[in-house]
């Protein structure tokens, strides 16, 4: 549904985006991760045609934002951070002057709109008046207005008190259901994207380290939590085998070796066990082991299977 | 059609700022100086002179359209200015300042199109706020001087002698002449437009706007430069003048139109290629 490929952007001589690719499945939700000046908002400001690559197509719905820039918007809603709207216009005059930009305004469908995401009440008021999350229902009405098959969210949560994030994460889990929305969240909210996304493509310093979908990302190389007797003991076999200390009392072991075999071989050596468990790794551990791991390596590209 | 209902919303965004009417209030004030100071005894007998001087009888030409006419070219040379470099320089600068730009860039709608609306929405910007100049300096006279009389016209630096002796025909030229100032001064409009286009602040766009007009403006009053007046911006924007003449020279006029309208369709140009590459990061 959404898919950029082989895209790359620099600023004054200053490469923001290198060689970046990945797609959006139609009905997918897709977390774009990375830290401050990743590349994120760039590669969001190609997508909708606001920043022009140097080289590389983004395609949405098979349509080019490049070479056919209507086209391709026509199936997107977009919705930013801190969302600017007019503030001296009430939301109705807001919403009915951006849709005009889009076709025309369908006033019945726009009061739907409104009542869906709860700002009947006040639509008639100026936004200037609007509360930080009012605005962002404003921006949710005005992106899903003119029916969108695709929606952009450029760190919409930023913000929003934990009562609007949630009611945030839950309206766009309820339109991928119904409507089967192709969502790209780009965040630096780790938490959020791990309860909303189904991928993640990770940026660092404009290059793509990672791409996949989250619960191989959880599955690779899994963390064990161990309470071990005498340590340094267990450390020796540890060495033996393959097994890697990541942490204090945290091990990963190599692909070869199975979890009942270490601590059979552990007990054996008479090594006490007091527990031995997976740790399921949160997307902030992993996302922070990946990008730590390009800082040190130079951000050369790595991608493994999608 | 679609055209039209966007350009509404494109008005509907100029009128609804505060900032736009302050230029209203202000001139109102202005006409209302300018027609106090045409009050003075000192001015009157100026006035006088130069009436009679010309054969003419001051209590029919010292009228309520003779002073509109004073009225409009005091007020928007000196005014108008610098309201119109203000709000067609915020055009595009200020909604890419304030970040409502993104919003728009994010519908299926081209550069072009948007350039185009925002120039459409100044464009009858300029012209409605000459037009409004225009009536409420006349009510304002009216109000002072009474409705009658004729219009008397003397622009010594555009050469321009003009009586009118009945109320129908002098309201008709003023008239004409109001529908030219506004035209003309979309020229100033274009200027801050294409600065605006650019990336810079909405006041540096107006402030680059008015420098250029005042440095066209002396060095045109140079005697070097005296026999390439024509080639000067203000002095084409002026020639709205020769719709005051006794008989219209409508080459005249044509040229400095024409003039008028290659050197906006030049701005818009310039203006709509800096816009269309520009990069607009969140």
């Amino acid at each position: 549904m959404l898919s950029v490929t082989g895209l790359c952007k620099s600023f004054g001589g200053k490469p923001a985006l290198h060689d970046i690719s990945f797609h959006v499945e139609k009905g997918e939700i897709h977390g774009l991760l990375g830290h401050n000046g990743a590349g994120k908002s760039t590669t969001l400001g190609i997508i909708l045609g606001m920043v022009e690559p140097d080289r590389g197509e983004a395609l949405v719905g098979g349509v080019s934002v490049q070479k056919d820039h209507s086209g391709a918007l026509r199936q997107v809603g977009a919705i930013f951070e801190s969302p600017a709207f007019y503030e001296y216009l009430s939301g109705w005059d807001n919403l009915k002057i951006l849709a005009g930009y889009s076709g025309s305004f369908d006033a019945k469908a726009a009061r739907e709109v409104i009542a869906r995401v709860g700002l009947s009440d006040r639509i008639r008021d100026k936004v200037g008046h609007y509360s930080h999350g009012m605005r962002q229902r404003l921006a949710l009405a005005q992106a899903l207005l003119p029916e969108p098959q695709v929606l952009l969210l450029d760190e919409p949560t930023d913000g929003l008190d934990p009562e609007g994030i949630k009611w945030f994460r839950d309206f766009i889990l309820d339109l991928r259901k119904e409507r089967g929305m192709t969502v790209l969240f780009n965040s630096h909210l780790l938490a959020e994207v791990e309860q909303m996304c189904d991928r993640v493509t990770i940026l660092y310093k404009g290059r793509l380290v990672h791409r996949g979908d989250l619960a191989s990302l959880q599955g690779e190389a899994v963390v064990y939590e161990v309470d071990l007797e005498p340590w340094e003991g267990a450390c020796r076999l540890f060495e033996l085998n393959g097994v890697k200390v990541v942490g204090p009392g945290r091990i990963t072991l190599p692909p070869e070796l199975e979890a009942p075999i270490l601590v059979a071989a552990l007990v054996g050596v008479g090594i006490r066990v007091s527990s031995f468990a997976p740790v399921r790794r949160s997307l902030e551990d992993l996302y922070l082991e990946i990008t730590d791991r390009h800082s040190k390596e130079q951000a050369q590209p790595f991608i493994p299977s999608a | 059609m679609n055209f039209l209902s966007q350009l509404g919303g494109e008005l509907r965004k100029l009128f609804g700022r505060r900032r736009t009417y302050m230029g209203y209030v202000v001139f109102l004030a202005m006409e209302a100086i300018i027609l106090f100071v045409f009050k003075l005894p000192r001015s009157q007998r100026s006035m006088r002179e130069l009436i009679e001087t010309n054969g003419l009888g001051f209590n029919d030409y010292y009228s309520s359209l003779t002073v509109t006419y004073w009225i409009m070219g005091f007020s928007m040379f000196l005014l108008g200015s610098i309201y119109f470099a203000l709000v067609a320089g915020d055009i595009v600068a200020k909604e890419s300042e304030d970040g409502n730009l993104r919003l728009v860039l994010a519908r299926p709608v081209s550069r072009l199109r948007i350039l185009l609306l925002k120039y459409a929405a100044v464009s009858i910007y300029t012209i409605t706020f000459v037009l409004f100049v225009g009536i409420t300096g006349y009510a304002m006279a009216v109000a002072a001087l009474g409705w009658d009389g004729g219009l008397f016209v003397w622009n010594y630096k555009m050469k321009v002698f003009g009586v009118f002796g009945t109320w129908n025909e002098g309201m008709g030229r003023i008239s004409l002449a109001a529908l030219g100032i506004g035209i003309s001064m979309i020229t100033l409009s274009s200027i801050a437009f294409m600065f605006s286009c650019f990336k810079m602040k909405p006041a540096s766009a107006a402030i680059v706007s008015l420098s250029i007009l005042f440095v066209d403006l002396v060095l045109q009053e140079f005697p070097f430069f005296k026999p390439y007046e024509q080639y000067f911006v203000t002095w084409r924007m002026s020639n709205w003048v020769y719709l005051l003449e006794m008989n219209i020279s409508w080459a005249k006029l044509a040229g400095s139109y024409a003039f008028l309208f290659g050197l906006n369709a030049t701005l818009f140009l310039i203006g709509y290629t800096a816009f269309r590459l520009r990069d607009f990061k969140t």
